[in-house]
């Protein structure tokens, strides 16, 4: 497992057979999917698809205890909102009254197909940062012939976050190493005390703003002008080409974005009255 | 050498040459990097979900770096976002959604600061009165803007939930605001504006 930016990615994967511009592609499109689908088991299962191609890029699964927090929060937040503060609706159908609260059906099922929702919307992104690296990002950038410039700076971006990190930690040693130390004081204490990272996090990074503009002048760059009118060795996408497999994955992908939309429109496809999941639960829960 | 006033701090001076340069750009890349750092310490440690947090630390690279270095900061305050929320798992077109409130609450403070001449090193009560106001409005704007129409436009919350969220992004904005924009503007203007970096009208 390698540590990226953005999370860990393994070391080998047969996903890196893939060209990055495939993978980005995906986490676009299949992102989108779920704005279409309203019947929570078709969001489950395109959820189950992601974490079997996780499984099959070797991705490390311990990875996603990062993530569950986060999916756990989300769904208490959208629990919390359709319940507790769902609101009194005469017109809903009433199934529970827990101290005072009134629990209706309807609220608890739209709060189950939005979670539904939700969720393979997170297992995209986190596909994505499990599977690439940071320099796929940018090969994938260039191949969509993203200006140079743009590129240039998503990846300096990416450079200087790796660089605040380290500098943060430098930081917070010498903090430390000046006596402060923050253990057992409140959040409030700690809230405030983290401004004494912030400036001098700023000030370094105001240096190496001077620091890297040099060493780009010296190195002849410009990003205005006749300078910049060179045309550049793309060295970096010499390393990738778009094979035949990439082009039938995008084609894949697309012909499934189209389908879903023909389904969804044209045949009123996707609908919660058609839910064996929605159903199911109501037979229980009534 | 006599210190400047805050008229002088942006206005272009006779003789004085300001252009874009490879300064600005670079800028622009270092202010996405801190502002990932940073933003994705609040979205970790304080969520209340789907990218919005009750103490938001990147507000300040939004807010400050948009005062001193005008369009670069913006664009840096719009653009970090999709990086720091994406490793708190948003979906990328939740945070697309939210380029608008970025957008302003980047702005705001950098356009008051230039048409009001206020100065940067919050030398006079005027200064942290205008940066305290375009900390408020630019933070209701956005606290309406995400919980009002991305979040119900995407049927995450409802209607009766709002408030919380509206509640939950300002107060996480505004109190991050008050713990940091102060002190950097204060601490670091007074060698910021002396630097090549420093944009004294939009971009440069």
């Amino acid at each position: 497992m390698n540590k990226t930016l953005l999370g860990y990615v393994p070391k080998e994967s047969p996903i890196y057979f893939i060209h990055p511009f495939v993978k980005l592609y995906f986490l676009l499109v299949v992102s989108l999917f779920p704005m279409f689908i309203t019947q929570p088991e078709v969001n489950l299962f395109i959820m189950a698809v992601i974490l079997l191609l996780m499984i099959w890029s070797r991705v490390d699964l311990r990875i996603l205890r990062i993530y569950v927090p986060v999916a756990i929060a989300m769904g208490w937040i959208i629990l919390l909102s359709y319940t507790v503060l769902g609101g009194t609706h005469p017109e809903f159908e009433l199934l529970a009254k827990v101290l005072g609260i009134k629990i209706y059906w309807e609220r608890l099922r739209d709060g189950v197909v939005v979670y539904c929702r939700i969720l393979p919307m997170i297992a995209t992104m986190v596909f994505f940062l499990t599977t690439s690296r940071e320099r796929d990002v940018i090969v994938a950038m260039r191949s969509v012939r993203i200006p140079f410039v743009v590129t240039y700076v998503f990846a300096m971006a990416l450079r200087s976050s790796g660089m605040v990190l380290e500098d943060f930690q430098i930081v917070r040693q010498a903090e430390q190493a000046r006596g402060f130390d923050t253990t057992g004081k409140s959040l409030g204490y700690k809230i405030r005390k983290y401004v004494m990272y912030m400036i001098p996090l700023f000030a370094l990074s105001l240096r190496r703003t001077e620091e890297f503009t040099n060493a780009l002048v010296a190195r002849g760059y410009a990003f205005t002008g006749e300078a910049a009118k060179v045309k550049r060795a793309d060295y970096i996408l010499t390393h990738y080409s778009f094979k035949l497999h990439d082009g039938i994955l995008v084609a894949l992908i697309s012909i499934l974005f189209i389908i879903i939309l023909t389904l969804r429109y044209g045949y009123n496809a996707f609908s919660l009255d058609s839910s064996l999941l929605i159903n199911w639960l109501y037979q229980i829960l009534r | 050498m006599s210190e400047m006033t805050a008229e002088q701090i942006w206005t272009v001076q006779a003789g004085e040459k300001r252009s874009v340069g490879v300064i600005h750009i670079v800028t622009l890349a270092l202010l996405i990097g801190i502002g990932f750092v940073v933003g994705a310490f609040g979205s970790i440690s304080f969520p209340l979900g789907f990218g919005v947090n009750f103490f938001w630390t990147g507000i300040a690279v939004q807010q400050v770096g948009s005062i001193w270095f005008g369009m670069w900061g913006v664009l840096a305050g719009i653009i970090f976002p999709f990086f720091s929320n994406a490793v708190a798992g948003t979906p990328f077109y939740v945070s697309a959604a939210y380029i608008p409130a970025n957008f302003v609450q980047a702005f705001l403070p950098a356009w008051a600061f230039r048409y009001f001449k206020a100065d940067p090193r919050l030398k006079s009560g005027r200064d942290y009165l205008i940066l305290f106001l375009t900390m408020i409005v630019s933070s209701a704007f956005g606290a309406l803007w995400s919980p009002l129409v991305v979040l119900r436009s995407f049927g995450l919350l409802t209607t009766e939930s709002v408030p919380l969220f509206i509640w939950g992004w300002f107060g996480g904005n505004v109190i991050a605001g008050l713990v940091f924009n102060f002190i950097l503007l204060k601490a670091l203007s007074a060698v910021v504006i002396r630097t090549t970096a420093f944009v004294k009208q939009w971009w440069a």
